[in-house]
Formats: C-alpha cells, structure tokens, sequence
C-alpha cells in the first residue's frame, strides 16, 4: 500500500485516562456509586487491550491522544477514524432505563468536547441506549446533525432480535438524520441482553468465537421483519460481526424465501439483494483461511467490493493492522474496502469539505 | 557473524528484557534467570512488535479439565493477537505458520502491502541471535 492511498478506519476505540470524564457529565443522582455498566463474566485471559497500548503515564489502552495517534493514524497512514468508545455500550443492557440514556448522553458530549477538538482525522459514532428506543430517538434528532457524527452506534446484544418493530423508532430518526445505524459486540450475555442461542459457553475463546451467531439473528430479522422496506434509505452496519457465515445466511435466506415468501410479503426481491444494497460489513478480526484463493472467494460470495469496510480495532488484542491483515487486493477492491464504502455511508469527504468551508466562519467568530 | 556490543549485562535483570535497535533491525534481549536471549522484534502473523509482549508461561497439551501451567518466564506472548513463542529457540508454540499455511505463494513486497495470514513463510519461527557475556558485557551477534 502506498503512504498516499486514504483510508477510513471504521472501529477506533478511544477512551479516558479515567471514567471521570463521563461520570461528571451525568446528572447528579446518576453520579451516585451504586449505578454500573453491566460487565460479563468472559474476561480475556491475555486482556481485551493490546498489550502495548497502555498509555505509559497510565489510564486505559486508547486514552492518551498522542499515543493513540503516533502508534495507529500515523504509524499505518489512517486518513479517517471513526470513534466508537469503549466499555460504554453496555449501557443498552442496563435493566435501568434512565441511567442507560444518561449514560448515552454523557459518553456522547465528552467525545464531542475531548476528541473532536482534538484532531480533524476523527469522526465519531453516536452512542444510544437500545433499551429505551424513543430516548435513543431523541438522542439522535438532538445530536445526529453533528458534522463529526457520522453513524448511531448500540450494542449488538439485544432482547428482542432487531427487526422487531418497539427499535423502528430508532430507524427512523436516523433515517431523518441521514445517518447508518451500527451495533457491535461485546455485550452478549451482559445485563438484560440475550447470549447465545446455543446457551453460555465457559471460555472467552468460545465466546469470541461465537459472537457471529447474534450479528446472523440481527441481520436476518431486519431483513425479514421489513424494515428495509419501511426504511428504504437505512444503512445498516455489522461491526466486528465476523465475514465468514455471510455466504451461508445470504443463501440459505434466498433459498427459504423462495418456498415461504408468503411469510413475508413485502419481501419483493431476493433478501441477499437486500442485504448487499442495506447491510455492511466491516473487517476486523479478519478471518484467515488456509489459503489466500479461499479469501478472495469469500470477498467475491460477501460482495466486498460494495459491502465490506476496513476496521482496525485498534487498541484491542485482536486488532487488525492496515498494512498486514488482508492479502493483496486487487487496487479497485482495495479501493473499495479501504475507503470509499465506508466514505458512501459516512459521507466523510462531503463533511470534510462543509467542515472546511465552514472554518473561516468559525475563525471569525472566534476572533 | 558479527559481535554487537549491547550493554552491561547488570543492565537487564534476571526475568528482565530490553529492546535495541542493531543495523536496522529491532531485537529483544531476554534474561532468563541468568541467561540471556535474543529475539527479532517482530511477530511473523502481522508484524506487530513481538518483544513488547508479555513474558509468561503456558499451559502444556493437556487431558481435559487439566491445566498443566508450565515454563513461566521462557514464552513471549505478542502483544497483539497473543501467539505464544518460546524465546529461547523462538519457535511458535502451537507452529501457526505449519498449521495454516502450507500451500501459499509468498507475496512479502516493500512498503509493506501484502499477505500475512497469505504467506507461506517456510520457517515458523521468529528470527533469534546468539548472545554472550564478555567482561560483563553483553554481545549479540548477527
């Protein structure tokens, strides 16, 4: 890869040398000790955090900007990121709705007041509380018009699969708003959200592994249930969810829909064409099959030159290094991985140049 | 090969390691309760700096529900994605490369682009140096 070639990097996990940062932003009563993030009981046996990530002056792996930026923007050339936070989307499965949203909301402006002001190369997610659909709707029409915002973000763990009609609220907003809506893992099993269908496993290795069966559930419920149809320009995007069972879902879907449509009326065409126009995907951990013919199949079975977007994950273990973790690429695909999906659903060259455009209005006011 | 004088040997503690820089190429010296190793700073998977890892032990091929936690100190485990080599031979512990690998082109190109889980490195190891102690100081030679 050449040092000129742009890249989004569509899963950066930045944080706080302390949890002080959201903590402060929470109304008082929220403030109180006895309120927690519903944690799990799958700890990683060698850390969820890259082990040469901690800051050296202390604080969490992704809480020190320098760091953060001299070991991944500027050491793999990442043009964009997008800020996806950590620890936080644990919030969705709070069985406390209040304290989920406030949660939301505080997370949400100490990004926008720390990161944000920090560098131009950051975009950021917006966090909400899938638990309470109508506050995470509000969160969005208050906050979805952010220039630097670029999706809503909530954990992919749920109570009910996605497609069910109490989440269309969230869609719609963001519909309104003109932004994608994401999940990502980690939550599977925490506080009121389901684990996996198959019952809890007993080691982080078989959790990792399993968190492709939620992201399989989500997908085909938001197809089946309609709301693709109901929301024709939502974006829906499967972070971290894995690459590898997307063959299958699309097939078996299209060959099931054939026989039972009359299920699913409004279903008018193919799901799998549904899936490849609405859902995207993005890489990291990538999967590494034994050999590269197998990986450029399974990109050309996914669709990756329309659905697949480059995510590094950074600072987690299982990170992906943007000059390392695929094979060679043919330039077009690269192309299309590396940048411009992700920049046709974030919409980022677009932002950067209204953000530009807007500077010397700022500046003056400023002045 | 050449001797590369590194440093005092007093400088690297036993369970110790410190990382130079020798002729271009980033190297971790270990002490291993007295004696001392060499190991390329860099994790053949996705060239993550492998010496920056922890150095820990592992748990041993085992009969179900047994965890035979051995050789604590001797494994360096890479700070990324968490392979496990063996610092004093630098061999992988579970050999990912054999397992994974067998029938793949090498497409390793400068700048950077390119295969990792693709290649087919034939060696599966991470590259390791002879070090000695000469008046109390250490030499590694390349």
């Amino acid at each position: 890869m050449s040092s000129t070639e742009a890249i989004i990097d569509t899963d950066i996990h930045q944080s706080w040398a302390s949890f002080e940062e959201i903590r402060r932003r929470l109304p008082a009563y929220f403030q109180q000790g006895h309120f927690k993030i519903p944690g799990g009981v799958y700890g990683s046996p060698i850390g969820v955090s890259r082990a040469d990530a901690k800051p050296a002056r202390g604080g969490s792996a992704g809480s020190d900007y320098e760091l953060l930026c001299s070991q991944h923007m500027d050491a793999f050339g990442i043009t964009y990121g997008i800020l996806t936070g950590s620890g936080i989307l644990g919030l969705g499965t709070h069985p406390h709705l209040d304290y989920g949203n406030a949660l939301a909301t505080a997370y949400n402006e100490a990004m926008r007041e720390t990161w944000f002001t920090w560098d131009d190369r950051f975009f950021g997610a917006l966090v909400v509380n899938p638990g309470d659909p109508i506050a995470a709707a509000k969160e969005i029409r208050t906050w979805g018009g952010h220039p630097r915002i670029v999706e809503v973000l909530m954990c992919s763990a749920t109570r009910f699969p996605l497609g069910h009609r109490s989440f269309w609220p969230i869609y719609e907003a963001a519909c309104e708003m003109g932004l994608p809506v994401a999940v990502h893992p980690g939550t599977e099993g925490r506080g009121i959200s389901n684990g996996f269908i198959s019952g809890p496993p007993t080691t982080y290795l078989e959790w990792h592994t399993n968190l492709p069966q939620n992201y399989m559930g989500q997908v085909v419920s938001l197809v089946c249930e309609g709301v693709f149809e109901k929301f024709p320009t939502l974006k829906f995007i499967a972070v971290e969810g894995g690459l590898a069972w997307i063959p299958g879902v699309l097939w078996r879907l299209d060959k099931n829909w054939k026989a039972l449509r009359s299920e699913v009326p409004w279903l008018k065409r193919l799901p799998s064409e549904i899936i490849v126009e609405h859902v995207r995907f993005t890489s990291q951990p990538i999967e590494e099959p034994p050999k590269t013919s197998q990986f450029m199949e399974l990109m050309e079975m996914i669709h990756a030159d329309k659905t697949l977007m480059f995510s590094s994950d950074y600072p987690h273990w299982d990170n992906d290094s943007a000059a390392h973790a695929f094979p060679r690429l043919p330039d077009e695909l690269r192309r299309r991985i590396f940048f411009e999906n992700a920049n046709e659903v974030y919409r980022i060259t677009e932002r950067v140049a209204a953000l530009e455009a807007n500077k010397p209005e700022l500046e003056k006011e400023i002045a | 090969m050449k001797a590369v004088k590194i440093c005092p040997a007093s400088e690297i503690p036993a369970g110790g390691k410190k990382i130079v820089e020798i002729e271009g190429k980033s190297i971790g010296i270990f002490n291993l309760n007295g004696e001392f190793y060499a190991l390329r700073n860099i994790c053949p998977h996705q060239f993550a700096p492998l010496c920056l890892g922890k150095v820990t032990g592992y748990n041993a091929p085992s009969e179900v529900g047994v965890y035979d936690w051995c050789r604590e100190g001797e494994i360096i485990r890479c700070p990324w994605h968490g392979w496990e080599f063996d610092i004093k031979s630098g061999k992988s512990i579970f050999n990912p490369h054999k397992v994974r690998t067998k029938s793949y082109p090498v497409t390793v190109e400068a700048g950077g682009s390119g295969c990792d889980h693709g290649c087919d490195h034939e060696d599966e190891s991470v590259e390791t140096y002879p070090v000695t102690i000469e008046t109390g100081h250490l030499f590694v030679h390349l």
